[in-house]
């Protein structure tokens, strides 16, 4: 057996690479980033304080960012269900079917393959242009909304192309999950007397758990971070009702008041939110898959 | 796994604790900061060796015109081949509108400032403060510009950029429309309901509205509030600079904006600027609150256009129904930066006295310099019409949080969310939120 | 029994069209009015076009510069992903293999730091670019996407050297190979799978990123597909007809790729989930 030291040695010997990239690129501009949320910078002038933790206190009373706080969990939550709950069905129905699989699956997976930003665009044309054409000239009238003007619209708008962006994804890791089930359990559960929803319960459901941890915490971490459709979508309007955390700080160290340091607080606060309510995820569906 | 969640968590915080020493830092940045002083210090005193390569780095928000200052930049390259034995390369960047601002301050910043680089004129003192421009007051190409242009990008009585989009507008209207209704301009706020009304009875909807870009519907607030406060109020913006006043003052200017909304347009918040100037020249509204910047593409969608331009009246007093007078934007100069003396004959180029013509034509801007010999368009001549007749206000540099703030609302009044005292009470608030932050 | 199976399969295979129609809508469309005259678009988005009209096509890709700047994006995304699957390999096998204190140390920091957002990172981020001097630089680029990608790489490779059994590699070890060797003559090639896959979810991850790019390369040479998108968005932004048509050539490569490599896609999706 190789001594601790010899065997840290060559550890980090062959992390090297890995760990120099890593802490250029990410921990340094991480750390300095914590630092900057300590000061009042404003991004542009050369001189600023250090004036400890008081862009934090500032936060406390600052509505905007408290609001675009509660616009993001309303939107973590709804995407949250909406999307597993769709690409749950659709990776079921998908297995089920018996002709046209790959097919189906290569036609829901494709946005997936398309950037946000280009993916944003095709869609701001169907909401500015192909709905009210027809509204307009099919006579459906349902269609006449607002799509990004009205508060509730924008929302739905925002879900709609988040989902198409995030669905056919979670919906191939469900597959996989699917396809782990052995058959010989489902026959059984058959043999028993089990119909398809009793069976899907009772027997796939639990066998799918990694699956759904997967992409839970997929979802949650990367709709906390939301930015590039709603900017590309609604631009956080109208007014702010549509703003999300990521937006509300883009806003905060570029725009008006052009605050740096404020915005890095405020970059610092989502990272703590994020991260524990990840743990608490994490946490939760762990204790669950060990009591299966 | 509970425990080594635990521990995890534990190691994280360690992480942060041990590496978070900020004083660090600050010393290597700076140090970082001298180094390239020297570096640069070495470059100027070298610069006397002949036929030298230079790189000059320009960064620009006009991406329609692309074309038209590539153009431009190949012609400064040629011309200084030529008569100064200098090969000049330069690399021009030109971002998105919405993306401008932000790769502007990355670069700033990173100390990775452009040689030059363009801004909206209602920041040029925030940059002139932070030491990053150029005082251009002595240069040969700024003594030809008019004086109410120059006026408009003067920093305690020093000049800190080279205007380039400078524009007299208030309210863009088709003038077939307005004759078809038998109207003419209206000078009060009465007479523009008449005009709406016989607009509409003419079945022309009477405003264009494109609220989806937050600048567009802040517009409006430009033109009433320069309006308002000119011909009744001329202390207000000083007194708002000084938490001394409040829009309260002026709320008169949601007369009008309410009278636009509720004759404008349809699906506004699913109209952004450029398709909205496309709309109005085919036809989708008889007047529009906007700039003659837009005219490029209202007369590119539909040559036959009858285009003009009239003040917006606010009240029944004509004194207050004013042509805004603006700068928008403002080419500077970087002060540190390495080939000084190149960018500003780039700069002085943009007003030569036999290209700049050609170019200020091709983009549709405004003459700005006694150079500037091309016939300007008739709308331009309606809104300097007024600018000779006295009936005109330099634009109000109000704090851009403000300005930012103002967009955002007046979409918020539009879709109904927010009602006039709600506004008032937030722009009071944003206003003195400015003040406080830049003391 | 047999007959509502049948009913069955052609009522999921009905909503399945269903679903499949408006998830392709957003391409469908673009790709139809991409090909239509200004005039036309306007008049009606929903009809073919009446005849096929090119030149939005060939006026994008001139002004996207698009087989240059296709070059660039493959350039940049093919050495991302060959930084990032080398360094994670080698880093996730030692730190599985070695069972010290340092060792979990340094997995701890990996995996928590990928819920670092971006923006906070952001200026920072820039200043060290400039301070190396790799600004404009797809080589460069490259390595960020390395240091940004690769704590879920070596999250991956962790958990799959994990199921290898050590046996291999201490049979190695006694034939006489030093750690290097045992990595890439044992080691790497049992891992293949796993490489595969870390190679595809971040090809498609630096493919599609825009913000970074957006900082970093300000060189129109250098520009990547999504940049020079964006330019051409600027510069046309009140032609549908030319946004659409710089739409479809931006999507065209990944969609084509996809489409060839759909199975690998699939698999290293689901392989890098399940796993990890």
């Amino acid at each position: 057996m190789q001594s601790k030291r010899k065997q840290n040695f060559s550890l980090i010997m062959f992390a090297l690479p890995a760990l120099v990239v890593y802490a250029v690129f990410k921990l340094y501009p991480a750390v300095t980033g914590i630092f900057y949320s300590m000061t009042n910078w404003n991004g542009l002038s050369k001189e600023y304080d250090f004036i400890g933790l008081k862009n934090f206190r500032e936060m406390l009373s600052d509505d905007y960012f408290w609001q675009s706080v509660i616009f993001t969990i309303k939107y973590v939550v709804v995407l949250l269900v909406i999307a597993n709950v769709m690409a749950l069905v659709l990776a079921v129905t998908v297995e089920s079917v018996k002709k046209g699989k790959g097919f189906f699956r290569t036609i829901f997976c494709l946005p997936n393959m398309i950037s946000m930003i280009i993916g944003g665009y095709m869609w701001r044309f169907i909401f500015y242009k192909v709905l009210y054409y027809m509204a307009d000239n099919w006579g459906w009238k349902f269609l006449d909304q607002s799509w990004v003007g009205d508060t509730r619209y924008a929302f739905l708008s925002i879900i709609i192309v988040a989902s198409w962006g995030c669905v056919g994804y979670l919906m191939i890791i469900y597959m996989a999950g699917l396809q782990g089930v052995p058959t010989h359990l489902l026959e059984a559960a058959e043999l028993d007397g089990a119909n398809g929803w009793k069976k899907f319960w009772n027997v796939t459901f639990p066998l799918i758990q990694p699956a759904l941890t997967v992409c839970l915490f997929w979802t949650l971490n990367s709709s906390f971070q939301v930015f590039d459709v709603i900017y590309s979508l609604t631009g956080g309007g109208p007014g702010r009702a549509t703003q999300s955390v990521a937006v509300n700080i883009y806003e905060e160290a570029f725009r008006g008041n052009i605050r740096y340091g404020y915005a890095t607080a405020k970059s610092t606060v989502l990272f703590l939110i994020i991260l524990i309510i990840t743990a608490i995820q994490l946490k939760t569906t762990q204790s669950k898959e060990e009591e299966l | 796994m509970k425990k080594k969640l635990v521990s995890m968590m534990l190691l994280l915080a360690m992480t942060l604790t041990a590496c978070g020493n900020g004083g660090e830092n600050t010393s290597a940045d700076s140090k970082a900061g001298e180094v390239e002083e020297t570096a640069s210090v070495e470059e100027v005193s070298s610069e006397t060796a002949p036929a030298k390569e230079v790189e000059l780095n320009i960064m620009m928000s006009f991406p329609q015109y692309m074309d038209q200052w590539e153009d431009y930049c190949d012609q400064f390259e040629a011309k200084m081949l030529a008569e100064e034995n200098v090969k000049v390369t330069i690399n021009l960047e030109m971002p998105s509108a919405d993306q401008y601002d932000s790769i502007l301050q990355a670069r700033l910043t990173g100390d990775d400032t452009p040689d030059l680089f363009t801004i909206q004129a209602n920041n040029i003192q925030t940059y002139a403060n932070a030491g990053y421009l150029t005082d251009l007051t002595n240069e040969e190409s700024i003594a030809k510009v008019y004086d109410n242009v120059k006026e408009t990008v003067t920093v305690d009585g020093k000049v800190m950029g080279v205007p380039i989009e400078s524009t007299a507008w208030s309210v863009l209207y088709n003038k077939q429309m307005f004759e078809d209704a038998g109207i003419t301009p209206p000078e009060t706020l009465d007479e523009l309901k008449a005009v709406c009304v016989a607009l509409q009875e003419k079945g022309y909807t009477p405003f264009m509205l494109a609220f989806q870009e937050q600048w567009v519907p802040q517009l409006m607030t430009a033109v009433t509030l320069g309006g308002k406060t000119t011909g009744d109020i001329p202390d207000w913006l000083e007194r708002m600079y000084k938490d001394e006043a409040s829009y309260e003052e002026v709320r008169e200017i949601f007369d009008v904006i309410n009278l636009i909304m509720e004759n404008g347009t349809k699906r506004a918040m699913e109209e952004g600027s450029e398709v909205g100037a496309a709309d109005f020249a085919n036809g989708a509204a008889a007047m529009f609150v906007q700039g003659t910047w837009s005219a490029n593409t209202i007369m590119t969608t539909n040559p036959d256009m009858q285009l003009g331009v009239f003040a917006l009246p606010v009240n029944n007093n004509p004194e207050c129904t004013r042509i805004n007078l603006a700068t928008s934007t403002v080419l500077g100069v970087y002060a540190n930066g390495l080939e000084k003396e190149v960018a500003i004959k780039f700069a002085n180029y943009v007003l030569d006295d036999n290209d700049s013509s050609a170019l200020f034509q091709a983009c549709g801007f405004n003459p700005i310099s006694s150079i500037h010999a091309f016939e300007t368009a008739s709308w331009v001549q309606d809104a300097y019409k007024y600018v000779e007749e006295g009936r005109s206000y330099q634009d109000l540099v109000l704090p851009s949080s403000v300005t930012d703030e103002q967009g955002r609302l007046l979409q918020e009044l539009y879709v109904g969310s927010v009602d006039i005292d709600g506004i008032i009470e937030r722009l009071d608030g944003a206003f003195k939120e400015a003040n406080e932050l830049s003391k | 029994m047999r007959g509502s199976r049948k009913h069955y399969q052609i009522f999921i295979t009905l909503l399945l069209i269903i679903i499949g129609l408006f998830t392709s809508f957003p391409l469908i469309l673009a790709f139809i009015n991409s090909f239509k005259s200004n005039g036309e678009l306007l008049s009606n988005v929903l009809s073919l076009p009446s005849k096929l009209y090119f030149d939005n096509y060939i006026r994008s890709l001139e002004k996207m510069s698009y087989f240059r700047s296709l070059g660039n994006t493959v350039f940049l995304a093919v050495l991302a992903v060959f930084f990032m699957a080398l360094f994670s390999s080698l880093a996730g096998w030692k730190m599985c293999r070695t069972k010290t204190r340092l060792s979990k140390f340094l997995f701890a920091m990996f995996v928590f730091s990928m819920l670092i957002p971006f923006s906070s990172i952001m200026i920072p981020l820039y200043k060290v670019v400039l301070a190396l001097g790799i600004k404009n630089s797809l080589i460069g680029l490259a390595l960020i996407y390395a240091g940004l990608g690769e704590s879920m790489a070596i999250f991956i490779y962790y958990g799959f050297v994990k199921g290898i059994p050590v046996e291999m590699e201490e049979a190695a070890a006694i034939d006489g190979c030093n750690s290097i060797q045992t990595f890439f003559l044992v080691v790497f090639p049992m891992l293949k799978a796993t490489t595969a896959t870390v190679c595809i979810t971040n090809m498609l991850w630096v493919w599609n990123d825009f913000l970074l790019p957006l900082i970093i390369i300000s060189d129109n040479k250098k520009y990547t597909l999504l940049l020079s998108t964006n330019t051409l968005f600027g510069q046309y932004s009140s032609d549908w007809t030319a946004i659409l048509s710089a739409l479809i050539l931006a999507a065209l490569p990944a969609i084509l790729l996809y489409v060839i490599f759909q199975k690998n896609i699939m698999k290293g999706i689901a392989d890098g989930a399940v796993k990890g």
